[in-house]
């Protein structure tokens, strides 16, 4: 048999499939395109019968190739979907699931002791400067020593910057979730660096104590959550790799990092939340107990999200 | 017979119309300029931002106008910043612009299109893919950190030690990164030499080429032009040597030219019962049996 004949045939065939390639117009050339796919497979699986060399065996598989991304495309993300995930899925994982916990436990439960340490000055006098250092004790002393004021206009850039940096760092806890190691080491140095702070500034008698407590009321609970939740969902991922339950481990990496995505989600909405929070609620000169009924609010709304939409559902179980 | 699974980057991918085809892997190689030419993309892309944002700062007089503008800056940095390439392999059907530029695509482990989730985990994790990262003065107590430079060791490590070539975002989300070029010469090599017919015509009719030789033939005009005449000559003459005895020709004839007419006869000879036009080569032959008795002793 000539195959270069053959070849030489079914060229302009490939090479009118290889131009559809780059974009498909009309209807009509849509199932021209169909068309001529199943050709180049056929041709394809045909090719060791024919004897194709192997140069044209290579450029066979590539055009296939080229054709199935073009045929079979990406989903895109399903706006429908987002609403499920925030109201259903997220609160549901966050329920149930022990990294979580873990998570919440470790970076609370070094928050509170952290701050303990650094508020009990005659025990542990030396700790807040080896936790802190000096120059940034003092830089915060100073920032809440003149009290709380601003205007609108630096609120909302403040909240963008909020946004951008805070959420970064969750995100960046999330993602190091994979190695296990500096996730927790990000968790807990956050913890004892944030506690630290805390527990210097409700201190009696330092500068700037009162206006820190009033600044950090409203955005409080929704931020320590957020970084909790983000570390939660890093932990999965990690924990997914180290306990398989039968699964290999890939499949079980898999598994276990489409769980945390929607735990991440809810920590990155909840971050954004705290930095519009902190953004105008918390530096503005508002009557104090508006702030505090803020922070009740948010911690009474988390609750219901957690506890109330997170109750494992009938069948669930 | 178990087939041998080939020793380079390919990985096979069934399609719903019961076709196996071949993808290319892409490696740590062919992924880093696409990488640092998103990072530039999007580095572009956040100082064209700024830009605007300082230019809309100095025309607005008011405090408010520059405030919001700033604040959308920094939201769009974020996205950009976090999400870029999730958007981009999403809605471009797993091309970031550094992976059109460079011919990659991102591609479920299954063949399918990847989808959204997947695009966002994979690219959220690259943080943990960069890591070990290394910073100047990281060893000081006196100084800051300045300046985080990944060294993206953990990813490589994971790229060389899996089947796929997968990062970490990679393994987690189910991608792989496969080369998708976008032309590919179509070769069939053309003979010129006019004594490769005339040789090709005295092969017998009966002889019927295998599927494996007709693969090597092919590989090897494709290659033959690559190579000195006399390597030539050393690599055919394991495959000739047989051929010779069995066809009964003369054994000072060319290895390199005989496999050759073996191509031409396998792919590119139009009908066999045609009569080649033999010209200035006519009356040659170079069956053992047609061979003068007096050059015979020096040639054997």
């Amino acid at each position: 048999m000539n195959v270069a004949a053959l070849v030489e045939k079914r060229r302009t065939q490939w090479a009118e499939l290889e131009r559809m390639c780059d974009g498909v117009g009309t209807p009509r050339d849509v199932a021209r395109f169909a068309a001529l796919y199943r050709a180049a497979c056929a041709d394809l699986a045909l090719a060791t019968a024919y004897q194709l060399p192997p140069g044209t065996v290579t450029y066979l598989h590539r055009l296939v190739g080229r054709a199935h991304s073009r045929l079979y495309r990406s989903k895109r993300f399903d706006p429908a979907s987002w609403g499920r995930v925030i109201f259903h899925d997220a609160p549901q994982q966050i329920f149930s699931d022990p990294c979580v916990r873990i998570a919440a436990i470790l970076f609370f439960g070094l928050f509170s002791l952290s701050a303990y340490i650094a508020y009990n000055e005659e025990m542990f006098p030396n700790y807040v400067g080896s936790i802190l250092g000096t120059a940034q004790v003092e830089q915060m002393e100073d920032s809440f020593s003149n009290g709380l004021s601003g205007n609108f206009s630096q609120y909302i850039g403040m909240a963008g910057f909020y946004i951008q940096h805070n959420t970064g760092i969750g995100l960046r806890c999330f993602a190091f979730g994979i190695l296990l190691i500096p996730c927790l080491y990000v968790l807990c140095t956050n913890a004892a660096v944030l506690g630290a702070s805390f527990g210097y500034m409700a201190r009696d008698g330092v500068q700037g104590g009162d206006t820190f407590c009033e600044f950090v009321t409203a955005h409080g609970p929704f931020e320590l959550t957020a970084i909790a939740l983000s570390a939660g969902a890093g932990l999965r991922l990690g924990i997914g790799l180290i306990r398989t339950e039968g699964l290999t481990r890939l499949a079980s990496l898999k598994v276990n990092a489409l769980k945390s995505v929607p735990i991440m989600v809810a920590a990155a909405v909840l971050f954004v939340l705290a930095a519009f929070t902190e953004g105008f609620i918390s530096p503005s000169p508002l009557y104090y107990p508006i702030k505090a009924g803020w922070a009740i609010m948010s911690s009474g709304l988390m609750m219901f999200y957690f506890v109330v939409l997170g109750f494992p559902r009938k069948g669930q179980l | 017979m178990v087939a041998a699974t080939p020793l380079d980057t390919t990985t096979e991918v069934v399609t719903p119309e019961n076709i196996a085809f071949e993808y290319q892997l892409a490696g740590p190689f062919r992924r880093l300029p696409a990488y640092l030419l998103d990072v530039m993309v999007y580095t572009c892309a956040l100082l064209l931002l700024i830009l605007i944002a300082i230019l809309i700062g100095f025309a607005s007089s008011s405090m408010l106008a520059v405030s919001i503008w700033g604040f959308i800056a920094l939201v769009i940095w974020f996205v950009l910043g976090w999400f870029y390439g999730a958007l981009c392999e999403t809605f471009f059907n797993g091309r970031t612009i550094g992976k059109w530029a460079c011919g990659l695509r991102v591609i479920s482990i299954d063949g399918r299109p990847l989808s959204g989730m997947q695009a966002t985990i994979r690219n959220l994790l690259r943080v943990a893919d960069m890591a070990p990262y290394a910073a100047l003065g990281q060893w000081e107590f006196e100084m800051a950190p300045i300046m985080n430079i990944p060294t993206a060791l953990v990813g490589l490590i994971a790229v060389i030690a899996t089947k796929r070539m997968q990062r970490l975002g990679d393994l987690a989300a189910g991608t792989m990164v496969v080369v998708d070029e976008k032309s590919w010469r179509l070769p069939v090599a053309k003979v010129d030499d006019a004594r490769v017919p005339a040789l090709a015509s005295f092969f017998p009719g009966d002889y019927r080429v295998t599927p494996t030789m007709a693969r090597t033939l092919a590989a090897y005009a494709e290659r033959r032009s690559y190579l000195t005449p006399s390597r030539r000559r050393e690599i055919a003459r394991h495959l000739t040597d047989p051929l010779i005895d069995r066809f009964e020709f003369r054994h000072d004839i060319d290895p390199d030219l005989l496999l050759y007419a073996l191509y031409f006869k396998t792919f590119l000879e139009a009908d066999q019962n045609e009569a080649v036009a033999l010209g200035a080569l006519a009356g040659f032959s170079p069956l053992r049996k047609d061979q003068q008795p007096t050059d015979s002793g020096e040639t054997s």
